[in-house]
């Protein structure tokens, strides 16, 4: 790797040990791990996000005192949630009140999961599956939806891979969250919509649907993967991601394991043609298990 | 409650969590002395300090201590 892609994260990681020594061990050990690369992708990722940043007249320090915050707030609920069994928040509109309708923590959440995306390694080993995933499938994809967009990583990926041919649609609820999108998005294929994926009802059917860690922050998983079923053609794909133990200040619905997630799937009329899983810790199973590690589901889902 | 009391607890936790029976703290002791103290383990010395001492920490406290010395003084605070 060339200096310029070391010396970013060598920030960010050196900032964070100066801030948080518990939480940059954790930091260290995961980027001990990654190869070339990687750091060439987090550096193109870092770039698109120091723009960004500049944009909105805000330097790299903030963003990692933002990511720290979210990182406050996890400890805080994973606390709660050792203690109960439970995520703290119950229902979309106390969700609502608390986070998306609360500018000041989405702002800080929006710039520390930005940040998380190329700091915690199974966001990485989740983006090659993708990556292979879509590789997989490109010569059947002509009309792309993404649900719940976020940091536009994923439909980047995907217009890499698949390229110009297809349509690719992006719908998100949230306002801040599509207005990132855009930014971090640098082709201008993409159609933005804003609106409840519930409310969307376009005239042709996609051959392919990312929704990447949206289940865990709704009331009823089933219902929304059912809406999926209606946009999705008849031989067309569906990715997901979701987490299992995952205590965050927006996180609703609780998935103890993978049969959990697996066993809604089934219910909203999905088989699994593939599945991916990893914990968010590198770290031997039973350890994992111990500790109740958080464990990241991607699956492959196509009509019954 | 003696603060000597509320650290011998406390490594007695330690050692527990860790499973690490030589582990020894003292006032000075950081995360950069003891390996497996990471922001993993610490949610998890979080909770047994919580409950094997009857307490609640805030959010602010989670991430406030710098060392064990600290951590006593906030555990001998609420006691």
């Amino acid at each position: 790797m060339n200096q310029e892609q070391t010396s970013t994260m060598n920030y960010i990681v050196e900032q964070i040990s100066i801030k948080n020594q518990l939480h940059s061990k954790k930091i260290t050990k995961n980027l001990a791990k990654f190869d070339e690369a990687y750091f060439k992708r987090a550096n193109d990722f870092l770039k698109r996000y120091a723009t960004l940043l500049q944009n909105e007249g805000k330097t790299l320090d903030y963003s990692i005192d933002c990511y720290l915050q979210m990182i406050a707030d996890v400890n805080y609920e994973s606390v709660q949630f050792l203690q109960t069994g439970e995520y703290t928040s119950k229902s979309f509109d106390e969700v609502n009140q608390r986070v998306y309708n609360n500018p000041s923590v989405m702002e800080y959440y929006m710039h520390g999961l930005l940040l998380s995306q190329f700091l915690w390694t199974h966001h990485y080993d989740i983006l090659l599956y993708f990556n292979k995933i879509i590789n997989q499938n490109a010569a059947h994809i002509n009309n792309y939806l993404e649900v719940g967009g976020g940091h536009g990583l994923y439909i980047s990926e995907a217009i890499g891979i698949i390229g110009d041919k297809a349509n690719y649609d992006l719908v998100d609820i949230s306002k801040s969250s599509l207005e990132i999108a855009k930014k971090m998005i640098s082709n201008d294929k993409v159609n933005y919509m804003l609106t409840d994926v519930f409310e969307y009802f376009p005239e042709n059917k996609y051959d392919f649907i990312t929704m990447g860690e949206v289940l865990e922050h709704v009331e009823d998983p089933v219902s929304l993967l059912k809406k999926l079923h209606t946009l999705l053609s008849e031989n067309g794909k569906l990715y997901i991601t979701t987490p299992t133990n995952a205590p965050a200040i927006d996180h609703i619905y609780l998935f103890k394991n993978a049969d959990d997630i697996r066993k809604v799937i089934h219910e909203a009329g999905f088989n699994i043609e593939n599945e991916f899983c990893i914990y968010s810790e590198d770290m031997p199973v039973e350890k994992a298990e111990k500790y109740k590690v958080s464990m990241m589901y991607a699956g492959v889902l196509t009509k019954k | 409650m003696e603060r000597n009391e509320i650290l011998k607890q406390v490594n007695a936790i330690f050692v527990d969590i860790l499973d690490n029976e030589t582990l020894v703290l003292s006032d000075s002791t950081t995360a950069n002395d003891v390996e497996d103290w990471d922001s993993l383990t610490h949610i998890h010395l979080v909770v047994a300090i919580e409950k094997g001492f009857g307490i609640r920490f805030t959010s602010q406290e989670i991430q406030s201590w710098n060392n064990i010395g600290e951590l006593v003084d906030c555990i001998a605070s609420k006691k």
